[in-house]
């Protein structure tokens, strides 16, 4: 009776692992796909040092698509990733322009963009605003801010040990990638087994009946904003690093790609629902397609169109598979 | 009263319908008179709405005919339906809020001049023609948001009227109506049958289905069981035919022990609770009767952290305690399961075990992470005392039957070790054997040393469940009945009286 039970419960683990994973390989075969086609038309797509070309050129977005895929299964949307980015990532370089240590300056740039998502999060749960607007509103307001300080210019001067890091590899892989790794190995970590991120998935899923269950809502819709805003902030000093200048236009329409990353892996922006591997899949289709497209030296108008033409075919895909599994 | 003329108006003849493998009906016969109100029973799916979407043209049926007045019907649409003469009442109203009461009437099929000019000023007087035939309280020039529930009833059955429907089949009419509302809907029902409109009614509540139908056929697993004479039929007998066997009505033992675990004293919130004092002891089930609107909902809100008093006080233990909020209350041991399941209970997307685990999730972490073996574990063990059906803790909560998810949320205030559970309609839209079982389980809780307050309308259960009955009228409770004092008359006594005071207040 036992032995049955047991054998019943991890027939039900498994059944519940490729349940989870179902629309993930969906996400992977369309990666798969898009970089088979580049194969054949692309001859150099397919080398070690373009594979490896095409995740440095993700990782940007990833790590923004991380923090707004939290955002989305929560149910919200954060509009402000890019503004949050340049605001914090304009402040910290300032700050190291000025002589302030190098590790001083990027902890105060956290705590900015962190900042940035609080004031976000705060708004929506306390004063009961819509996430939308809430976030377009502070798209303006922390973008103006970053021109406001900086007069419109870009920072230059920086620390020449700060954009060594960005630029260096670890083994094989680029900095940026591997911080990319690890970020999402934790944000996975913690959706998968930490209160929070049952927490995340309830409120998304529904609000009302998340309260009555006792889920603090406030705590973690905030929570969700702050996580955005940190790793936007990220997002944007791994750019920084990168160009070697901090510029305050920097992360324009960054929240649109995030979105589509976020929605071609799996997130449903009615909330409740998303995966942290699909985000990361959806950003290496959006980075390998930009990549292909430029080996074969298509037009940049043509790049737009595939974008559009990608996320739409895969909702549509998501739309009628439901219910089959 | 018997009115089952030789040729019928509706002839639904062996409906069969199968999803996959499964056969939703099969070889199911239906005849309903001119005139004839029939009622259509079956617990939640025996089959009752796979046959009303046949007969509104939703679905087509695998096998069988339909005749309106001898005239087969061909071909299976929903306009098809409706030029023969078919309507349905849906039980969510499928209406326009922000439209007038004329302007629904006629949505979809509008009256034009020169076909494209909507011709507002006919439309209008047809409207207010047909409706002054039912409830000459109903101005059409009002939106359908500023309705009641029952009055939006009447335009839906209008707009039928309107389009000539001689056969009008209507979905748990009454699931949201007063009592005064439901005497109102009964006699436009039997208005309607006096003038030869054959009536499809289906309902859950049995004692009404006695008093506004002739007939009733009983479904049962896609079957029909039978279709009886209501008048030679008692509601033993139909229940039994519904459920397909005997439901044993014995009196249990009241587990009171006497010690007053809950102290409530001159509780008060917005003109909806007054000056509200009683006690719950431990193992007691307390019910508490009341019309809807009686303020009874926002009395558990209160007792749960939803909503703030404003006076008053809650004593728990002999402690008074102030709850700010819902993990306020949960802190003290309250718990409520919500009345509206789908928006307030469940977390529809979660599974069984996620929704049973969310208020028990810091209690089973260790530094920040579930520990989510013993979590599961100790779930399963709820889950096999409530009877879980399916005993699968993966699957997600909304494809469980209502039953099965109210037993899910009951888990998880059992997880969270709740001493006082406040259960908000309990069995709404949980069908005849799943009651029963919802039934022990509020029972076996009480024996266990949980104290209990159950709210319902439906009077019956609130007798069969009870050790005493509150009774709450217009945010105040006018009554408390022990045992030997409970009884339906009672309770409605000190639940609607001065009701028509209240109402025009």
């Amino acid at each position: 009776m036992v032995t049955q039970g047991t054998l019943h419960m991890t027939e039900q683990k498994r059944r519940r692992l490729v349940a989870f994973n179902l629309r993930d390989a969906g996400t992977l075969f369309g990666l798969l796909a898009i970089s088979g086609l580049f194969a054949v038309l692309a001859p150099d797509f397919l080398t070690l040092h373009n594979l490896i070309n095409i995740l440095q050129q993700s990782s940007i977005n990833a790590c923004v698509a991380i923090g707004m895929t939290l955002v989305i299964i929560g149910g919200g949307i954060d509009l402000s990733v890019g503004a949050s980015a340049a605001l914090s990532a304009v402040l910290t370089a300032m700050m190291m322009a000025a002589g302030v240590p190098l590790g001083l300056a990027l902890l105060a740039g956290l705590g900015i963009g962190l900042a940035c998502g609080y004031i976000n999060g705060a708004l929506i749960s306390y004063a009961g605003l819509q996430p939308f607007i809430v976030t377009l509103g502070t798209l303006s307001l922390y973008r103006a801010l970053a021109l406001i300080v900086t007069g419109g210019n870009p920072i230059l001067n920086l620390p020449g040990n700060f954009s060594n890091i960005f630029n260096a590899s670890i083994g094989i892989l680029p900095v940026p990638v591997v911080i990319v790794i690890v970020l999402s190995a934790i944000v996975w970590l913690v959706l998968r087994k930490a209160p929070i991120g049952e927490y995340i998935l309830a409120a998304g899923g529904n609000e009302e009946a998340a309260r009555v269950a006792g889920v603090p809502i406030a705590r973690t819709k905030i929570t969700t904003y702050m996580a955005s805003g940190a790793l936007a902030f990220i997002a944007g000093i791994i750019l920084v690093g990168r160009l070697g200048a901090a510029e305050p236009v920097l992360g324009n329409l960054w929240e649109l790609n995030a979105i589509a990353a976020s929605a071609i892996g799996g997130a449903s922006l009615m909330g409740g629902k998303g995966s942290i591997i699909g985000t990361l899949l959806g950003a290496l289709v959006l980075g390998a397609m930009s990549n292909g497209l430029i080996l074969m030296n298509v037009q940049a108008f043509y790049q737009l169109l595939a974008t559009g033409i990608i996320i739409i075919a895969a909702m549509l895909v998501d739309r009628f598979t439901r219910g089959r599994a | 009263m018997s009115n089952t003329p030789d040729k019928p108006r509706l002839a639904m003849r062996d409906i069969g319908k199968t999803y996959g493998a499964f056969a939703a009906l099969s070889g199911v016969s239906l005849n309903v008179g001119a005139g004839e109100v029939h009622a259509l029973l079956g617990e939640n799916g025996a089959g009752k709405s796979t046959l009303l979407k046949i007969l509104s043209g939703i679905v087509a049926p695998a096998t069988g005919s339909i005749e309106v007045d001898g005239r087969p019907l061909h071909g299976h649409s929903l306009a098809n339906a409706r030029r023969s003469g078919i309507a349905m009442i849906h039980q969510e109203l499928q209406q326009v809020p922000e439209l007038t009461v004329a302007q629904n009437m006629f949505l979809g099929r509008p009256l034009t001049r020169a076909g494209i000019i909507l011709a507002r000023a006919p439309m209008r007087a047809a409207a207010a023609a047909t409706l002054a035939k039912l409830d000459k309280s109903i101005d059409p020039d009002a939106k359908i948001s500023t309705l009641r529930v029952a009055q939006r009833q009447i335009v839906e059955i209008a707009r039928a009227l309107l389009f000539e429907a001689r056969i009008i089949a209507m979905d748990e009419p009454t699931s949201s109506l007063m009592p005064a509302e439901v005497e109102k809907l009964g006699a436009i029902i039997r208005q309607l049958a006096s003038t030869g409109t054959a009536i499809i009614y289906v309902s859950h509540k049995l004692d009404e289905v006695r008093r506004f139908c002739h007939r009733a056929s009983v479904l049962r697993d896609g079957r029909l069981v039978g279709t009886i004479a209501l008048a030679d039929t008692t509601e033993e007998q139909i229940v039994t035919m519904m459920v397909g066997r005997d439901l044993s009505h014995e009196v249990h033992p009241c587990a009171s022990t006497g010690e007053v675990v809950l102290d409530v004293r001159g509780l008060s919130w917005k003109d909806r609770v007054r000056e509200v004092s009683f006690t719950l002891h431990r193992g007691e089930i307390l019910g508490i009767a009341g019309l809807m609107g009686a303020g009874r909902t926002e009395l558990l809100h209160l007792l749960a952290g939803l909503e703030t008093p404003q006076a008053g006080e809650i004593r728990l233990g002999g402690q008074v305690v102030r709850l700010r909020g819902v993990r306020d209350a949960i802190r003290y041991g309250i718990g409520l399961l919500p009345e509206e399941r789908k928006k307030e209970g469940i977390l529809p997307l979660r599974s069984a075990l996620s929704n049973a685990a969310i208020t028990s999730l810091g209690a089973y972490s260790r530094q920040g992470m579930i520990r989510s073996g013993r979590l599961r574990a100790d779930v399963m063990e709820l889950f096999r005392s409530l009877h879980l059906r399916p005993l699968d803790p993966d699957k997600p909560v909304r494809l469980f039957s209502g039953g099965n998810q109210q037993k899910i949320v009951i888990a998880r205030w059992l997880l969270s070790g709740v001493k006082i559970l406040l259960l908000d309609e309990p069995t709404r839209g949980v069908d005849i054997g799943a009651k029963n079982e919802i039934y022990r389980v509020i029972r076996e809780l009480a024996a266990s040393g949980h104290a209990i307050i159950v709210v319902s309308s439906e009077l019956p259960e609130i007798l069969y469940i009870s050790d005493r009955v509150a009774v709450m009228r217009n945010g105040r409770m006018t009554a408390t009945l022990e045992r030997d004092a409970m009884s339906e008359e009672t309770i409605m006594q000190y639940a609607a009286r001065d009701t028509r005071v209240e109402e025009t207040a």
